[in-house]
């Protein structure tokens, strides 16, 4: 733990890359945080998009360009829209937020919440530990021997390592998309 | 075999040819009909009116139609005619208007002083460009504004004007012919009347 | 250096046309460097570097926009001559100062916003759908050696900017508390969504036949001549014709032009998701839009059309930028003639020609070239991958859009 604190402190931080984690990660942090907070469920999708938007930044910081781009193309266009489809055709979001900040004090709903930020924090530490301990983190990080995947290299790869994965989930997407359709097809009246 | 897509190629086709000839060809197919205004002023059929207007034959102040007899102001719908007669150095009334003013903001064209005015002295204009700043300095006219020739009035209704005329025309000869006949007529019993004083002798002193 | 030997670049560089904006901006930077050296201070690297990226930010926007406010009063005047009128002729000579008088019209324009309009939100639309609009011409290449910045997978990150216009429709449309501007947002958004997938199919298309991402690398691809004097670009092959086309198709949806523009006709539900901005936000929407279609096209000049290459051999002393900008003039005075010629679209129609027609076309198109490719380009391949293309074309066409003449027996309710 403490090396790992001293290896932090004694990067070089007048250096673009660290400032180029850095602003993403709070900004991804930040947004994440609004998007579970906020009162109007539209403005907690759009913070949640934010943070999508700070992950592909991220991604492509760490050299991942192909995978920052479809961040960007896949979860900004497409699950963003998704989610905000959602919101918007179902009826919870029609429920006004009440602005009272002095609410009665309701002790079930305050073991409710205890119970639930000491789950959230239990599941983070366990996170963070599994990170921290993982043997990628003590391995010394050349960014010059950083492996680049330029969009070739996982195009060939997807194609003839990881063919099976591929086509697994192309059945599982064509799958999804004939139930949608199936559940979104008019009953004929017969 | 009509491929998918022919229906557009050939509705693009048509326009091309319409944008592409409207550079070349204007007169065809009635291409670029707008007319520049102000460069172009509209061609006006002869019957477009806008607002009265007074006829005068050769002089202005003498040949003056009007009578000031305000039939045309009473017969206004919108009453939007003021006439006030002239009096002359002894302060009798005479036969011409010393004031006649239109308000052209309230005038609507309706033409019911023309058909009522008895002596052909009020007719439509068709002017239109009449916008002023202030409604109540120049869109008034005054009798001096008012007042166009007979010529103006054969340039913009040439028909109309042709058959006052001649109605004018035919008029003044029937009275013509009419003085002539009552002046013949009274030269007439004059002469007889002479030719019977001549007639009978003289007998003066008879009766003393 | 010194100030002599800058002047005497000048001459050479006026000399080869074709190399005009790279050793310009060269020799900008290096004026730069110099100024600086006059005056006593030595500019650090990265100053020399920001002015160089300055450069080309100010010559993009700066093109684009004097293309924007070109395009804005040549598409009123193509139209108009189409419609057998004049377009605007009174502001400077043929009305070419139209885009000066509008942009002062919309510059003063009140700027009202509705009171129940969620204030944060309906403030970030605009913004958020011009960012992205604006990034999207910075990695086509506008002649030999000038793209602005080389990205080796260049057709991704302009999908991925494109992705960014829908969230900002879907805000523009929300945030205006108007079920009208709602309804007309979720059909731009499916309209975007349905046609975004023929379009990146398309481009993926090409990108298997050039084997890169690159931009550049695709425009490269492209170089050389059939026979001696017909061009090797990917439009004048049967799978390249086709996929050109439904790149157009996908570029006229996308920037929400005729005559797939439901959601912004001004017949249709008011100005749709665009009802409730007035001024400047109503101007920031528009300039987006043109950018985002003046980015697309030059994305179709530079995946079909062979980008900065000239059509003939013996014209190839035109310099590459201005071949660019001659083929992107040619493909939005199209998408002009087509917004004069087509009327609009339902948005049924809309939906059932980009997912019945288009996206299986689109699916040929890419058998077709994978086949035209793997054939060995021969003449064989040429027919082989036409059939391709042709037959799926002819069928689809027969079934999604003759008309079924059925007999049937109406009923007349109120007919004596």
């Amino acid at each position: 733990m403490h090396d790992l604190l001293q290896r932090f402190l004694s990067l070089p931080w007048d250096q673009a890359p660290q400032w180029l984690f850095l602003i993403p990660a709070l900004l991804m942090l930040l947004a994440s945080a609004a998007a579970v907070m906020l009162r109007n469920l539209i403005h907690c999708a759009l913070c949640l998009t934010l943070s999508f938007i700070a992950l592909g930044v991220l991604f492509i910081a760490l050299g991942a360009e192909f995978v920052g781009f479809v961040q960007l193309l896949v979860y900004v266009g497409a699950v963003t829209m998704l989610i905000l489809f959602a919101i918007l055709l179902t009826p919870a979001s029609e429920v006004a937020a009440s602005n009272n900040p002095f609410r009665s004090f309701n002790l079930s709903k305050a073991v409710n919440a205890v119970t639930g930020g000491a789950v959230a924090l239990l599941v983070l530490c366990g996170l963070l530990a599994a990170i921290f301990f993982s043997p990628h983190a003590r391995a010394a990080v050349n960014p010059a021997q950083a492996a680049v995947a330029p969009a070739k290299a996982i195009g060939e790869n997807l194609l003839s390592h990881t063919l099976l994965p591929l086509q697994g989930t192309a059945i599982l997407l064509t799958a999804a998309l004939i139930g949608a359709a199936l559940l979104a097809k008019e009953e004929r009246p017969s | 075999m009509n491929l998918p897509g022919s229906g557009i190629i050939k509705g693009m086709v048509v326009t091309a040819r319409n944008m592409i000839g409207s550079y070349f060809d204007r007169a065809h197919a009635k291409r670029l009909i707008t007319e520049q205004y102000p460069e172009e002023r509209p061609q006006l059929v002869e019957t477009s009116r806008s607002f009265p207007f007074l006829v005068f034959d050769g002089d202005p102040e003498a040949g003056i139609r009007c009578v000031a007899c305000k039939i045309c102001e009473k017969e206004c719908p919108p009453q939007c005619i003021y006439i006030v007669q002239d009096r002359d150095a002894n302060g009798k009334l005479v036969r011409r208007p010393k004031v006649f003013d239109i308000d052209i903001s309230v005038c609507m064209g309706c033409q019911i002083c023309v058909e009522v005015c008895p002596f052909e002295s009020i007719r439509m204009d068709n002017i239109y460009e009449v916008s002023s700043y202030s409604r109540f300095g120049q869109l008034l006219l005054h009798k001096e504004q008012l007042l166009k020739s007979n010529a103006y009035y054969n340039e913009i209704h040439p028909t109309e004007a042709a058959a006052t005329d001649a109605r004018i025309e035919a008029a003044r000869v029937k009275k013509a012919a009419a003085a002539k006949a009552a002046a013949e007529k009274a030269a007439a019993a004059k002469a007889a009347a002479a030719a019977k004083a001549a007639q009978e002798p003289p007998q003066p002193e008879q009766n003393a | 250096m010194n100030f002599s030997d800058l002047i005497q670049r000048i001459p050479g560089i006026i000399k080869s046309p074709e190399t005009v904006p790279v050793e310009g901006k060269k020799l900008i930077v290096d004026c730069v460097a110099w100024l600086g050296s006059a005056v006593g201070i030595t500019l650090p690297e990265w100053v020399l570097t920001l002015v160089s990226i300055l450069i080309v930010i100010v010559t993009i926007i700066a093109v684009f926009m004097v293309m924007f406010a070109l395009m804005s009063v040549f598409e009123r005047k193509i139209i108009a001559r189409i419609q057998n009128r004049y377009g605007p002729n009174r502001v400077g000579p043929c009305g070419l100062f139209q885009p000066v008088a509008d942009g002062i019209k919309m510059l003063t324009k009140e700027d009202i916003v509705p009171r129940g309009a969620d204030k944060i939100v309906h403030f970030l639309a605009p913004i958020a759908m011009v960012a992205p609009a604006l990034v999207l011409p910075v990695i086509l290449p506008y002649g030999r050696g000038m793209v602005p910045i080389e990205l080796a997978t260049g057709i991704l990150f302009f999908f991925a900017m494109g992705a960014g216009t829908e969230l900002a429709v879907f805000m523009a449309g929300w945030s205006s508390n108007n079920k009208y501007s709602v309804m007309g947002a979720m059909r731009a958004i499916a309209q975007m969504i349905s046609y975004e997938l023929p379009l990146v199919m398309s481009a993926v298309v090409v990108a298997l036949v050039a084997g890169t991402l690159s931009p550049n690398g695709i425009v490269e691809a492209q170089a050389g001549y059939n026979l001696g004097f017909i061009p090797k670009w990917f439009v004048l092959t049967p799978w390249g014709f086709v996929a050109c086309l439904l790149f157009y198709l996908g570029a006229l949806a996308e920037s929400n032009r005729s005559p797939f523009d439901l959601p912004e006709g001004e017949s249709e539900l008011v100005a749709g998701h665009l009802t409730e901005y007035s001024g400047f936000k109503y101007a920031i929407f528009f300039m987006a839009e043109y950018v985002g279609m003046f980015a697309i096209n030059g994305l179709l000049v530079t995946l079909f059309l062979g980008g900065y290459q000239s059509p003939l051999p013996f014209l190839e002393w035109i310099p590459s930028w201005c071949w660019f900008f001659a083929k992107l003039a040619c493909v939005a005075f199209s998408m002009v003639w087509v917004r004069a010629t087509l009327p609009r679209f339902r948005i049924d129609q809309m939906m059932q020609f980009a997912w019945k027609f288009m996206l299986p076309m689109s699916f040929a198109a890419l058998i077709a070239a994978a086949t035209w490719h793997y054939a060995g380009r021969g003449p064989a391949a040429w027919g082989l991958s036409a059939l391709i293309v042709g037959i799926p074309y002819l069928v689809l066409g027969r079934l999604c859009f003759t008309r079924h003449h059925t007999a049937d027996n109406r009923t007349y309710l109120f007919s004596e």
